[in-house]
């Protein structure tokens, strides 16, 4: 228990430092010149540190939202009476899904959807479905038979068990599932600033594309850290809904 | 055969074995027993070197066991554990080759003796040598762990509850016939077991143990008999001249002089030539003196018909081998209701009879010992022995 | 997602009750697709703005199409169990058919009497069909009984396909067109990405394994190892590429170019290889090791004899794991200078011609999934009957 808040305050402690870093723009903008003191320009011009993270939460942070609203009724649907037929099939789409290269999926939206930011969300909320709705299920089945029958037996209704009894139980697994979805999304969301998405992949292209390395550098240290500090929350919040301590 | 000279092994604080010497003779059984935690498993693995003695020696065969690197000192101890250890990638027959193989033995050779030691421990090697660990019943993997520790012909084996994991009834079947194949093999053997029947039953000495410590390496006889202290007679439990019972075989008291009727008869016939008969009881068998069930005398003369006076029977069900104990033999009449218990070889060819008046007088013998125990070992539960 | 043996038994059921929800949803998803998506998307050149068509505007390959989609739903929702194992997998093949002929119709139609330079790529709704086509394939599997059924119907399928292709004008679609225009590059393309992905898996197989093993037998390894491998899988892949350009020119190395390629891809791909290795070790019950150690084996023959076969098909699988990674990341590292399929669809993407990205995106998948099936197969392979 006492470790447990520990390491709570820890990850709340980097992300606020995190935060806090993102906003001092003045920082970044001395580390950098003195780095590359030959550069006229050290720091991406277009965006300051802070919009670029915020616009990369964005399109994961909305991306992960569609996940999430799509992903775990899908998941829970195939694992009731009604959705059990279905349930091969999207185990089968899920795995298949998770062997495609996030670079092939955000490819192929683009032919669809154009460019920009939306087609970014749509392949990011596609791909991070994948483990999103494996892993519900798979937490789901791992409850045991008798845990549900002796529920059942004592006269909860359906939803009541999914939400008292399954749901807890599952918790730590859907978590997972959900943390890997999201880290994925941090970096693939860094691949689509080719497509227009914005974000932090925005100043590595430009600098790879005009051979300025404090840009690159700028872009790449902000998002290796991001999701360092993203990975280390959700990690706090899987152990957190863990059934057992 | 076997020697330990002062050995002891410390874990930081806690010392799992302090100054133990013990002499294990070529071709003997010595079982190791004493209460969970009192250091029997430590003792076993350091003979063979998975542990290493913190201080004292342990010579095998006349050698420092420190002599040889452990492999090669393994290679010829036979290792038998309680969770039998099968490698479950490989069949029956590649696990019963592990140490030939390792020690360079051709195929041919390794095929032959697999099936050679699958035949010794009572597996049809047809059946059982191209199965999968995971297909095997506890039992037969116990089995396939014994014939695994002899696959090399080591003339040292070293078990360590190897019947621990099965249920009784498999157990009684299982040390049977580890019985039988060290008549045949005469190993020397290190058993572990916390099983105090288990030990009367095979051993030829046992040494009690007791936190790491020796408190009396003696014959089972003597042990049950003059325990050296009250822990050894505590733990050996109250009813000892029942559990001396455990030594002694079916073939010892056996009677083979029974009168025999073929079973091929009306129920008249047999009654005609049961009454001439002095016993109670006359055994019917088949054409192959495999029993049948029997004829009772006196109920036809109480004044039964002869057809109920005979009872069909399974041999399977009610009889004993000759080499169960008189323990087993015992509680198997008692379980039955019987005052007797007929006794068939294994294929249900009928050897004779034992009956409880044999068995009581061979406990008779034991209560003569009992009595010269020392005073003031006696518990409550004496007055039952 | 291994389903329990029950679950499959249920669903194994559930089409002998009434309608196959699944194969109906995968026909209904065809029939609106047909209807309302654009199958095919015209172009006067490779990279202007399209007119969406529909299948129906193919003529009466695009009728045809619709037809066999409708009908195929009837076979879903109508037909009697029994008769629907059969038929079901001669709908998907029809469909399968109607679709390259309906795909091949319309690329000629709309082509005709315009200039070589215009294209016709395949539209949402194509995909679409395609998808429904494969949903009613694998709802076909779960009769039992119909298994050469569904043979003969692949083989139609597999011919009606090539005729398609062959006399059906499939080859006017425009990413054949684009092929053509690019095979050398194409090629070379497929060849640097499979070099690059294989050289760096193969890389972290040898550094891997060998990690694995010691992080059994040595504490301090394991955490670091796993702390670093599992820390460096969080970075995002064009953040990683992008810092290793400064310590490798600290090291007087390109920062851009193969070398950053290899190292990058290796470190995504130690993860699940160290720690499969070290899971799959550590899993291997102790008193089967103590049984061998008894036994007289020594370290390496313990390693080899037992521990290695236990652990393989886990093993086997952290690289199957990694394959993909690593073949999804190997577009990636189109960005530091080398020439792997990501280039294809990078350049697509900055001018917009969505035939240069397909062509870079679909052999990329096809490389991820011929490698995913083949390590499945090879882990089920290695793996002793005995532990199966
Ligand atoms: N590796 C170890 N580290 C520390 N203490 C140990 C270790 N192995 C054994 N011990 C201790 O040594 C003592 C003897 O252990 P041992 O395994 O020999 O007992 P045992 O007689 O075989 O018991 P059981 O009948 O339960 O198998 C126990 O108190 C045990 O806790
Ligand atoms: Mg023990």
């Amino acid at each position: 228990m006492k470790r447990r808040r520990t390491g709570l305050a820890a990850v709340a402690a980097a992300a606020v430092a995190f935060a806090y870093l993102v906003s001092r723009q003045d920082w970044w903008a001395a580390a950098l010149t003195r780095l590359f003191p030959t550069l006229t320009q050290a720091v991406f011009p277009s965006a300051t540190v802070a919009d670029l993270v915020t616009q990369h939460l964005q399109i994961v942070l909305i991306s992960s939202a569609i996940t999430l609203l799509v992903g775990l009724p899908l998941g829970v649907w195939v694992t009731r009476p009604s959705g059990r037929a279905f349930r091969e099939l999207v185990a089968a789409s899920v795995d298949f899904g998770q062997t495609f290269p996030p670079v092939a999926v955000l490819a192929l939206m683009m032919p669809l959807l154009g460019l920009g930011t939306s087609p970014a969300i749509v392949a990011l909320s596609l791909y991070g479905l994948f483990p999103v709705v494996s892993n519900t299920v798979a937490g789901i089945e791992a409850v045991s038979p008798s845990v549900l029958d002796a529920a059942t037996g004592m006269g909860m209704g359906k939803w009541r068990i999914l939400f008292t009894v399954e749901f807890p139980l599952a918790a730590r697994v859907i978590m997972a599932g959900i943390r890997t979805s999201v880290i994925i999304n941090i970096g693939t969301a860094t691949v689509a600033a080719a497509t227009g998405a914005g974000g932090l992949g925005s100043p590595i292209y430009s600098g790879i594309n005009l051979q300025n390395g404090a840009w690159v550098l700028e872009g790449a240290v902000a998002a290796a850290l991001l999701a360092m500090v993203a990975d280390s929350v959700l990690a706090q919040v899987e152990r957190a809904v863990a059934p057992t301590a | 055969m076997i020697r330990l000279e002062n050995v002891m092994k410390r874990y930081g604080e806690t010392t799992a074995v302090r100054g133990l010497s013990l002499e294990v003779a070529a071709g003997e059984i010595c079982v190791l027993i004493g209460p969970s935690g009192c250091g029997k498993t430590t003792t076993l693995r350091m003979i063979n070197r998975l542990i290493e003695p913190t201080s004292g020696r342990i010579v095998v065969d006349g050698h420092d066991v420190t002599e040889q690197s452990p492999e090669l000192l393994r290679r010829g101890l036979g290792y038998v554990i309680q969770s039998v250890g099968l490698f479950p990638h490989l069949t029956v027959a590649d696990n019963i080759v592990t140490v030939p193989r390792l020690l360079g033995w051709d195929r041919g050779r390794m095929d032959a003796r697999a099936t050679e030691l699958l035949a010794l421990v009572g597996l049809d090697p047809r059946e059982y040598a191209d199965k999968y660990p995971r297909q095997l019943s506890g039992g037969e993997a116990q089995r396939v762990g014994v014939a695994r520790a002899l696959a090399a012909d080591p003339p040292v084996l070293l078990m360590d509850e190897p019947f621990g994991a099965v249920d009784p009834l498999t157990r009684e079947r299982l040390q049977a016939e580890f019985a039988r194949i060290q008549r045949e093999l005469h190993k020397t053997v290190v058993f572990v077991t916390h099983d105090v029947d288990e030990a009367i039953r095979l051993a030829d000495r046992i040494a009690v143990m007791r936190d790491g410590q020796l408190q009396q390496y003696d014959t089972p006889e003597q042990i049950l008999d003059h325990p050296a202290n009250k822990f050894v007679h505590d733990f050996m439990g109250a009813d000892r001249a029942l559990k001396r019972l455990g030594r002694v075989r079916v073939d010892a008291v056996i009677r083979a002089d029974v009168p025999v009727l073929s079973a091929n008869r009306t129920a008249d016939a047999i009654a005609e030539r049961a009454a001439c008969s002095e016993s109670r009881f006359v055994y019917l068998v088949d054409a192959d003196h495999r029993l049948e069930g029997w004829f009772d005398c006196r109920a036809l003369a109480n004044g039964a018909s002869p057809e109920s006076a005979i009872t069909t029977v399974d041999w399977r069900e009610v009889a004993v081998r000759p080499d169960t104990s008189l323990k087993e033999a015992l509680s198997r009449m008692l379980g039955l209701g019987f005052r007797s218990i007929s006794v068939v070889d294994g294929t249900g060819v009928l050897l004779g009879i034992v009956g409880l008046a044999d068995i009581e007088e061979t406990m008779t013998d034991s209560d003569a010992h009992i009595a010269s125990v020392p005073g003031g070992l006696g518990g409550a539960g004496e007055a039952e022995a | 997602m291994t389903p329990p043996a029950a679950e499959n038994a249920q669903v194994a059921q559930s089409p002998e009750r009434g309608i196959d929800r699944v194969a109906a949803f995968g026909a209904a998803v065809a029939v609106v697709a047909c209807l309302l998506l654009p199958l095919t998307v015209f172009r006067a050149n490779r990279i202007v703005a399209g007119s969406p068509h529909t299948a129906l505007s193919a003529g009466p390959a695009g009728w045809i199409l619709l037809a066999v989609c409708v009908a195929a739903l009837a076979v879903a929702a109508l037909a009697r169990p029994s008769v629907r194992g059969r038929v079901l997998p001669l709908s998907a093949a029809a469909l399968t058919v109607a679709l390259a002929w309906a795909l091949g119709r319309a690329a000629v139609t709309l082509r005709a009497g315009q200039p070589v330079i215009s294209r016709v790529s395949i539209g949402a709704g194509a995909w679409l069909v395609a998808a429904g086509c494969t949903v009613l394939w694998f709802a076909s599997r779960s009769y039992d009984g119909a298994a050469s059924f569904r043979r003969a119907a692949a083989g139609l399928a597999a011919a009606g396909f090539a005729g398609a292709a062959l006399i059906g004008g499939l080859g006017q679609l425009s990413i054949v067109t684009e092929y053509g225009d690019r095979t050398a590059e194409f090629w070379a393309a497929v060849g640097t990405h499979l070099t690059l992905a294989g050289g760096s898996l193969a890389l972290a197989v040898l550094i891997g394994v060998p990690l694995g093993v010691l992080s059994l037998r040595v504490r301090w390894l394991r955490t670091t190892t796993l702390g670093v491998v599992g820390l460096i899988q969080t970075v995002p892949s064009l953040a990683l590429l992008g810092l290793l350009v400064f310590p490798l020119a600290a090291l007087g190395l390109p920062g851009i170019g193969p070398l950053p390629g290899v190292i990058a891809l290796t470190l995504y791909a130690l993860l699940p290889i160290v720690r499969n290795t070290y899971v799959g070790l550590s899993g291997v019950d102790p008193a089967i090791v103590d049984a061998g150690r008894g036994m007289g084996m020594s370290g390496s023959q313990l390693l080899l004899r037992v521990e290695a076969p236990l652990a393989l098909p886990l093993v086997i699988e952290g690289v199957r794991s990694a394959a993909v990674l690593v073949i999804g990341i190997a577009a990636v590292v189109a960005f530091v200078g080398v020439g792997t399929l990501g280039v294809l669809v990078f350049e697509g993407w900055g001018v917009q011609a969505d035939d240069l990205i397909l062509l870079g995106a679909v052999p990329m998948v096809v490389m991820a999934v011929v490698a995913d099936a083949g390590l499945r197969a090879l882990a089920r392979a290695a793996t002793s009957p005995g532990i199966r």
